[in-house]
């Protein structure tokens, strides 16, 4: 059983990474379940999906038990720590995306330094990837989700292999496969955990 | 691709519990499709709006849940296979045709699934319409996942045609919006065109006619209730090698309930109803004897659990049983593996180690919906706030616009259902001293405002309407309504013009404005508010991320804050509110990535320090 926590804001594509993540598993001949909770709009709220690998049936992640949170913004990582346990694995997107409770509240968005001290005491273990200028190397700048999920799959935590995760992404993916792919294995060659 | 067409027979897919359902009912050879989109039920229709064409169907997105199972009605009643899916209060819309189409029945298999939203995730309330199938007679399939989701939908038109009756297929959100393995069949091409056969002593419910059909329909439950009986969707699995501890569940429960008695280590049994509704009476009373305790584990409202109760009281059977009545589930929300957990611990399981208490951290930042950058709704609050200083009451509608209660444009009062901001408009103006604004966007005013028009006219109410005509139905994924020029491929639509149907209704004082031009619109509703009866103003602007995803129709020119000429008087994030202006230790910024290029907060800055890029 391999439980992710996917977690961002609308608008970052991490259904669609989810998606990748549950073609993969399958391709793999594995079981997986994926759940996706988008609220009332189209853009701009909390988003969460969960990606389950192995048999189980219900979709939804109990808190403490992630095996991994592959968070898509800063901030949302934060918000993903009820799902970890000194087992999970944190990858994070060091995108940040200011909600408007913090320009109207004047409350404060959380340093990179913090979000960091928060994650370690936490969890196993914290990488931070620079998904945004990631992407946009590889020629995608859309494509942060892409590089997430090779993010995830350069953890070798999934049990999938990197062919399963391009066979996905080559069924989910119509426009610029090419720079998506190397979206893709760049984000799997830039994991390093830090702590 | 699209994986519901394509998928060949046997294969495994992954599909959406939505999508799960389009091919189910494709594999059922059905003629017809309607909905109006509502989450979480959206992605069936939108699914069979894009292989419709393909697959030969007729689908249409209708006005209004009403009208979308009327005509499916009215082409099953004449023998083809029609499906009807919307959100759970959509059959509140639905309800009165289905009522009475229970006792005409049908002829070719009749489909109405229904998507409930436990937790109001994206919803009004929570109701449990599972109640609809008692209220009814309705015979009730409740898939638990998306494998059931394609077997049930499928096997649904079987029971209608066998039974001659309409069937319920009831989701939830965590049904509908969960991707898994689906493993599909063939794709039939059913019946397309049916002589409608003259039976008016069956299809014409006159007082004599649904005297009569209620009988008839009292019937075909007692022979639905003996399929139940025997179906295989009602089965008993046995958890560690079976026990003294039954289950008795149903959709979204089943999963946790699995999942928390195999952690429990729980031996017993788990009475699983897929065809819920009858209730197949010998097969729970039998359970009930089996066992010396059965716990019912359901979400929202406690209807199995009274149906067991009843059978134990009826046949004198001493098992005890736990349910909500007890408290030992809530009645409340959307349940996890963790509360089904604690519940079946309450009931007296034992075994399983304690969940984990979870890391929390206090007072982040919260991240709620918020109108999009662009979102020609915000340039039309800021303007009405403007023009009324905020002293005015506001009666909402549903759709993306209802995020306009939030600060800084409080711009919503009063809200109960689609429709409902021109319908309480004119009892909040009648006792009310202040003006009063209704906002409803262009499909909810096709869906349920015009009669509330009509009614205001008619009997000389006085309030300003303000239709917020983004040229879409925004909130559930820009599917077309009746004002909608063009739709996906499967629809030859017309579009219905909004000033033509406000004309017609009456109306004598109508504008048209373009909300992104802040003062010209702050201007009319001034005006609109000086009218002695009812005024309308249509404002017109489509729907920011449409406009994006095309590349056109935004103004498109990126605005940036000239710190110097920017004087800190935070107008910009007060008043106004835009996802791509942040202001973060005390210095107002646009992140020009999100910025759409609207050029609104140009205009709403009193110092014209937001300038375009060059």
């Amino acid at each position: 059983m391999v439980d992710i926590y996917l977690v961002g804001v609308g608008g970052q594509g991490i259904i669609t990474a989810s998606k990748i993540i549950g073609d993969a598993a399958l391709l793999a001949g594995r079981n997986v379940l994926l759940s996706e909770t988008h609220g009332m709009a189209q853009r701009g709220g909390s988003v969460v999906c969960t990606a389950r690998i192995g048999d189980v049936h219900s979709p939804l992640i109990p808190d403490g038990r992630a095996d991994v949170i592959l968070s898509f913004e800063l901030l949302e990582t934060l918000r993903a720590l009820c799902k970890a346990s000194v087992n999970t694995a944190v990858l994070s997107s060091t995108e940040r995306i200011v909600p408007l409770s913090v320009s109207t509240q004047k409350l404060r968005y959380p340093t990179e330094e913090e979000v960091k001290a928060q994650v370690v005491r936490a969890a196993k273990s914290f990488t931070r990837i620079d998904a945004a200028r990631i992407a946009a190397d590889a020629g995608v700048p859309m494509s942060s989700n892409i590089v997430m999920v090779g993010a995830l799959a350069g953890t070798r935590t999934t049990g999938l292999d990197m062919k399963h995760f391009e066979n996905a992404i080559e069924m989910n993916i119509q426009r610029k496969l090419e720079e998506n792919l190397r979206a893709f294995s760049d984000g799997a060659n830039h994991v390093r955990p830090e702590a | 691709m699209e994986r519901i067409l394509e998928a060949p027979p046997g294969s495994k897919v992954l599909l959406l519990g939505n999508e799960a359902i389009a091919r189910g009912a494709l594999e059922a050879g059905i003629a017809i499709g309607t909905t109006y989109p509502g989450t979480p039920a959206s992605e069936i229709g939108d699914a069979l709006a894009r292989v419709a064409k393909d697959a030969g169907i007729y689908f249409e997105y209708s006005t209004n849940e009403m009208v979308a199972a009327e005509f499916a009605m009215g082409a099953a009643a004449s023998g083809v296979r029609a499906i009807v899916s919307m959100k759970h209060v959509g059959l509140n819309v639905a309800a009165d045709a289905l009522m009475t189409f229970a006792y005409t029945g049908t002829r070719g298999g009749f489909v109405l699934v229904t998507a409930d939203d436990p937790s109001c995730h994206s919803s009004q309330n929570e109701q449990d319409n599972r109640y609809y199938a008692l209220l009814g007679g309705i015979p009730l399939l409740e898939p638990a996942s998306p494998q059931e989701c394609y077997e049930m939908t499928k096997h649904a038109f079987e029971l209608s045609e066998r039974l001659e009756l309409p069937v319920i297929v009831r989701t939830t959100t965590r049904i509908s919006h969960v991707r898994g393995p689906v493993t599909v069949g063939k794709i039939v091409e059913g019946l397309k065109k049916k002589e409608f056969v003259k039976d008016p002593t069956r299809f014409v419910t006159v007082p004599a006619v649904a005297r009569v059909r209620h009988k008839v329909l009292l019937q075909r439950l007692k022979e639905a209730e003996e399929l139940a009986e025997d179906s295989p969707l009602n089965r008993i699995e046995s958890v560690n090698g079976g026990g003294v501890l039954g289950i008795v569940t149903s959709s979204a429960a089943y999963n946790y309930a699995a999942d928390a008695a195999d952690e429990l280590r729980i031996r017993g049994d788990i009475l699983k109803l897929g065809f819920s509704h009858p209730v197949p009476t010998r097969k729970v009373a039998q359970f009930l004897r089996d066992h010396r305790t059965v716990i019912v584990v359901e979400e929202l409202e406690p209807i199995l659990e009274r149906a067991v109760r009843g059978i134990a009281q009826h046949q004198s059977i001493p098992t005890k049983i736990f349910g909500k009545d007890d408290g030992v589930f809530p009645r409340l929300y959307e349940f996890d593996q963790a509360i089904v957990q604690a519940g079946l611990k309450a009931a007296g399981a034992s075994g399983g180690g304690p969940l984990a208490e979870p890391v929390k951290i206090q007072n982040l930042p919260v991240r709620p919906p918020v109108l999009c950058a662009g979102c020609p709704h915000s340039a039309t609050y800021f303007a009405v706030n403007k023009a009324t200083n905020k002293k005015a009451i506001f009666a909402s509608d549903i759709g993306c616009y209802t995020l306009g209660l939030a600060p800084p444009y409080n711009a919503a009062d009063f809200l109960v259902c689609m429709g409902s901001s021109v319908g309480s408009a004119g009892g909040l103006a009648k006792v009310n001293d202040q003006p009063v604004i209704a906002f409803i966007g262009d499909s909810t005013f096709f869906h349920a405002g015009i009669p509330g028009l009509i009614n205001a006219i008619h009997n000389g109410h006085k309030f300003l309407l303000m239709i917020l005509d983004n040229r879409t139905t925004a909130m559930t994924g820009h599917q077309p309504h009746p004002g909608s020029a063009k739709g996906p491929s499967c629809c030859d639509i017309t579009a219905v013009s909004i000033e033509e149907v406000v004309k017609g209704c009456g109306v004598k004082w109508l504008k048209v404005v373009d909300p992104y031009e802040i003062k010209i619109t702050t201007e009319a509703v001034k005006e609109a508010l000086q009218q002695p009866g009812i005024s309308v103003i249509i404002a017109r602007r489509e729907c920011a991320l449409i406009a994006k995803r095309d590349e056109k129709g935004a103004i498109a020119k990126k605005h940036y804050i000239d710190q110097e000429a920017c004087k800190k008087c935070r107008t910009c994030v007060d008043r106004f509110q835009c996802p791509a202006i942040s202001s973060v230790e005390k210095v107002q910024n646009i992140d020009e990535a999100l910025c759409a290029g609207c050029g609104v907060c140009a205009q709403v800055c009193p110092y014209k320090a937001i300038k375009e890029v060059n």
